[in-house]
């Protein structure tokens, strides 16, 4: 790792200008996973960028319709807030399903959301790729997953984000414009290699909005230990106004996955059916293929008995 | 007794440990010094053709660059297998192998000059696994030239006693089982580290994270073609080892090399990747188990076929085959016994010695089927198990000795207290015990290098100022044995601990112990240490006894004060030692080990003998998600027979650490290879169990008094594993009546079975 500059902005603007005067930077939240791309020569940058001293990026603030988040709020700090824990206990539970106390204690609601995509093949040292040859999201054109050379399956594995899906939360992104406010659905492309939307022009993930409604909400995430892991299948859901329900997987594929609908217009076979369709999930974690896809149904029946209460 | 011994005590390092002063050997820092990376193979069998170093020798700031043909001494930690070189000789064996080391300014330097080197390499078919390798190859394709029969057979180990097979095949029920087990490693927390500094005198200094230091002071010696008596390996703290640092290491080697070349200290500290790549961890194990019994219970057989995938060099693998075979011996009397066991090389990273050496597989694959035998007589498994024992002093088939023996206290203490005979097969659905029980050696009677010294040598030195100094190599890698030396000192001479202080593992001050492997520490390094105690005390006795004209044996010695019982003498520890040392000065006293003669006259008899054996019973609860086949292990109730515990603390750690590293064997840990690769080298993707995985655990020691232990004690490091693994697995059919054979017992497999069940 070679870095020429370690930058510490102390507001979004500075950060932008930052950005904008120093080519291949990489913006730094929380570091706990983003540490070991940079050991593992997976990114390389010249300049890094810091955000942890902005202190706008770390307000919770609530009002009757909603709780905005900053992105730089840690993971630990969210699930400690009466606020959140109050509205969005789901939030918490997924907040706390990340890493360990002490990650939680560094890593970040906005590093977690924007998560590098994982797979076996690729989370590798430089020499471990450099023996095994070719990874398409690396260097060569063959997908060591798939053995062909199409397309790049790595997953993503924010548990946030599966629990954010199912609370139709929104995004505030800063950048060299006018910046913007969209879906958190819209932050993700179904892709192995390019997996984030509209953080172009230097964009900032600066906000979490997320709106205050009632509902009955669910999350499981499947895992080997009971803490550290990464996901191997997450789980949100909830139920709202009249039998609605959201429901956001993760883990599974290139981008978390929502499915939406009406409970008196869809039966748990016919979620599932989406499930499935909707998930490309391939062998690249160290839990089975076979049974991650079979845990989908599995969690799904479990979510289906839950509201049957 | 009056001191320490039996007493609940800290280990006299721990302040250190938890404050971070404790030095280990990453933290030694000497000025003007290099530091080494390695340029690593990224085929696993191939031919080097050529290796271009001029650029990297160009790079400011490297200062030497060696290879393979610098250093072609051949090494391995058993002389009867030195297969393995400090760098790839003329062709590489698995991915990862050192090929070339550079010595620079800072790390960052050796790490871009490593990326600078040519090499030429012409891929060689590989043998990735070991059916493969049992089939004929051409020469050429061998992965060593040594194998026999134009295979890659590294060792066939094979003891039979009497006819198993036919008594097998005679008995009233019979049950055969093809186990698998994936390999696992280590996990030590402190990544390997060695400082080499090569002095002006042309000695040289090693500092290393070493269960061994008088194995590595003895192989530094072979390869680099120097005296023993310039070599001095210093054993720092050390963050655990659990069989993973009990070899010569190729990087202590080529640091110590680079150091002589440069004539600078030189640093190497692997990354956690390179921990795993050197691996010398369990071996990933294949293995046919059949054994017999008659309708009463009683074992009439055992037989069993087994292949180990030993990667690509030897390391302990002759030990560990035979090993595999031989501690099938216990805890059960089975008279008609055999086994077979190839090891097998592959081209990836070498197996080696690891926590319960040898027998924890077998040991998974026995107790499970003496379930299977139980449920097959409808016989309770703990019944079955009682009919079985061995009695105390006896021997087994083969000749082990076994002198005192617990089993069947551990067995009732755990029983009692799971409540077994209310809740076994009684439970809901889905929840379950399990049984199992083992048993370990108490360190090898014989030394790997045959030679005519003790196995252990300790010093025991009394100056002017009243300390207590002890000179041990013996090595502590976390278990306790430092504490464990100035526990049995202190209680021989009546003196508090503060006032006993050791010097260890250093192979210049301290007389030769042989390494901390073989859980052989406490049992000869503390006779050791006893016997060189004792001789101290009658020392001061002598002196005393004589100045003031007092019987010998009235005298006695406790907290800090020399008496006798009608207070005729009563005199404070440092008036003793005035008179002791008067008109002559600081004394040194020796106490020494040496095994007895052991086993039999037949090849393959020195395997397994001990002077002593550890037993142990434990009982595990298990519920099952029937929906998702995720295991949690909720309980542990675990009984060893330590003969008995000089520090119970200790002895309790241990056996808690045996369940949390059984437990990871048991359902989560496991070497993923890919190509010869490893897919999960790091502490994400291998799953060492976390304490939200870990259970309750409810210790008991059992102390059945050993008669050649020290005050009574044998082994409690290694033997408590053992247990762990079929106590779960048997919990797992208890509770969902499927029985697995293959480890790790992951959710995937576990809801296969349920699924084929149904």
């Amino acid at each position: 790792m070679s870095v020429k500059s370690y930058l510490k902005p102390q507001s979004v603007t500075d950060a932008l200008i930052m950005a904008k005067t120093h080519a291949n930077y990489l913006y730094f939240a929380g570091g706990t996973d983003i540490q070991v791309y940079l050991k593992q020569q997976l990114i390389k940058p010249d300049h890094i960028i810091d955000l942890s001293d902005i202190g706008e990026l770390q307000n919770i603030a609530s009002n009757d319709e909603n709780i905005s988040i900053g992105s730089m709020t840690t993971l630990d700090a969210i699930s400690k807030n009466n606020s959140i824990y109050k509205d969005f206990p789901l939030i918490v539970e997924a907040a706390q399903s990340i890493g360990t106390p002490v990650i939680r204690k560094t890593a970040t609601v906005g590093g977690n959301i924007l998560v590098n995509n994982r797979c076996n093949f690729y989370n590798q040292s430089f020499g471990w790729r450099q023996a095994i040859g070719s990874c398409l999201r690396d260097v060569g054109d063959l997908c060591q997953v798939t053995k062909t050379s199409g397309k790049c399956f790595s997953r993503n594995v924010s548990d946030l984000a599966a629990a954010l899906f199912c609370l139709d939360a929104k995004v505030i992104i800063s950048n060299q414009n006018e910046g913007l406010e969209l879906s958190i659905v819209d932050l993700y492309n179904q892709d192995g290699i390019d997996f984030h939307k509209h953080l172009d022009h230097d964009g900032i993930l600066t906000k979490i909005i997320l709106p205050i409604d009632a509902g009955s909400t669910w999350f499981k995430k499947l895992r080997i230990r009971n803490t550290l892991d990464f996901s191997s299948l997450t789980i949100a859901a909830k139920v709202y106004d009249n039998r609605n329900f959201r429901i956001g997987l993760n883990g599974v594929s290139m981008s978390p996955v929502l499915i939406t609908g009406n409970l008196d217009m869809i039966d748990l076979e016919g979620i599932k059916s989406l499930a499935r369709k909707s998930c490309k999930t391939v062998d690249n974690d160290m839990m089975p293929l076979k049974y991650r896809r079979e845990m989908i149904d599995v969690y799904l029946d479990q979510w289906w008995v839950s509201i049957q209460k | 007794m009056s001191g320490p011994i039996g007493k609940r005590t800290p280990y006299i390092e721990a302040v250190q440990k938890v404050t971070g002063q404790a030095q280990f050997a990453e933290d030694f820092h000497f000025s003007n010094m290099l530091y080494v990376k390695f340029l690593r193979s990224p085929h696993t069998h191939a031919k080097i053709q050529n290796i271009n170093l001029s650029k990297a020798k160009k790079l400011a700031g490297v200062c030497a660059i060696s290879i393979g043909r610098d250093l072609p001494i051949p090494f391995g930690v058993l002389p009867i297998s030195p297969d393995e070189t400090a760098m790839a000789v003329n062709k590489v064996r698995y991915i990862g192998e050192i090929v070339a080391a550079v010595a620079a300014e800072s790390e960052k330097i050796a790490h871009e000059a490593c990326s600078l080197i040519e090499v030429d390499y012409e891929p060689i078919r590989d043998f990735l696994e070991p059916d493969d390798s049992l089939i004929d190859c051409s020469p050429d394709e061998q992965i060593h030239s040594h194998s026999k029969n134009g295979t890659n057979v590294h060792k066939v180990a094979e003891l039979y006693f009497n006819d198993p097979k036919k008594a097998i095949q005679n008995s009233d029920i019979s049950c055969t089982r093809t186990f698998k087990f994936a390999g696992v490693t280590h996990g030590f927390t402190e990544p390997h580290a060695t400082v080499a500094q090569w002095n002006d005198d042309e000695t040289l200094k090693v500092i290393t994270a070493t269960q061994v230091p008088h194995y590595l002071q003895k192989y530094l010696s072979k390869v680099l073609e120097i005296p023993l008596h310039k070599i001095r390996v210093i054993k720092p703290v050390v963050g655990g080892g659990f069989g993973g640092k009990s070899d010569p290491f190729p990087h202590e080697i080529i640091t110590s090399y680079l150091s002589i070349k440069t004539h600078r200290p030189v640093k190497c500290v692997f990354t956690r990747e390179e921990v795993f790549i050197s691996n010398h961890g369990r071996h990933p194990t294949k293995m046919t188990l059949s054994v017999g019994a008659d309708k009463q219970g009683k074992i009439t057989g055992l037989d069993t076929d087994i292949v180990i995938d030993g990667g690509s060099y030897g390391s302990f693998g002759v030990v560990t085959s035979y090993y595999n075979g031989v501690l099938l011996q216990g805890p059960y009397r089975i008279n008609e016994f055999g086994f077979t066991t190839t090891r097998t090389y592959t081209n990836k990273p070498q197996c080696g010695a690891m926590r319960g050496h040898g027998a924890v597989n077998p040991r998974y694959a026995m107790e499970v089927i003496i379930d299977e035998l139980s449920h097959s007589l409808k016989m309770d498994p703990c019944d079955f198990r009682e009919k079985n024992f061995l009695p105390a002093n006896t021997l087994t088939v083969g000749q082990l000795r076994i002198t005192s023996n617990g089993v069947l206290d551990c067995l009732k203490a755990v029983r009692e207290k799971s409540a077994w005979d209310e809740r076994y097969g009684n439970m809901p659905d889905g929840r379950g015990l399990g049984i199992a029980c083992g048993f370990f050696i108490s360190g090898s009677a014989l030394p790997i290098n045959w030679n005519r010294y003790p196995q252990t040598v300790v010093h025991t030195k009394l100056d002017f100022d009243g300390r207590v100094v002890i000179f041990s190599g013996a090595s502590d890698i976390g278990q306790g044995s430092d504490t464990m030396l100035v526990q049995i000192t202190a209680e021989e001479l009546g003196i508090t601990m503060d006032r006993v202080q050791v010097e260890v593992a250093d192979t210049k001050l301290t007389p030769v112990d042989l390494g901390s492997y073989s859980s052989r520490v406490t049992f000869m390094v503390g006779n050791a240490a006893k016997s060189s105690s004792i001789k101290l005390r009658d020392e001061l006795i002598k002196t005393i006894s004589k100045e003031k004209n007092i019987k010998p044996e009235s005298i006695q010695f406790e907290n800090n004060r020399i008496f006798t019982e009608d207070k005729s003498l009563n005199m404070s520890w440092d008036e003793g030692v005035e008179i002791c040392l008067a008109g002559r000065g600081s004394i040194v006293t020796m106490g020494y080990y040496i095994s007895p003669q052991l086993g039999g006259k037949f090849k393959g008899s020195g395997a397994g003998l001990s002077p002593s054996y550890s037993f142990g019973a434990f009982i595990s609860e298990v519920s099952v998600d029937k929906k998702t086949g995720a295991v949690k292990v909720e309980k542990v109730w675990g009984a060893h027979d330590c003969g008995k515990a000089l520090n119970p603390l200790a002895v309790e750690g241990q056996i808690e650490g045996s369940i949390h590293m059984g437990l990871g064997q048991a359902i989560s840990e496991e070497l993923v290879y890919e190509n010869g690769q490893f897919l999960n080298s790091n502490f994400i993707d291998y799953k060492i169990p976390s304490t939200l995985d870990t259970p309750d655990m409810d210790v008991t020691i059992i102390e059945s008094d050993d008669k050649e232990g020290p005050y009574g004690a044998k082994e409690a490091g290694e033997g408590p594993i053992h247990p762990v693994l079929p106590a779960i697995g048997n919990a797992i059919f208890d509770a969902v009546r499927v029985r697995m054979y293959e480890l790790p017992i992951t959710p995937d497999k576990v809801l296969r079975a349920i699924k084929e069940k149904i």
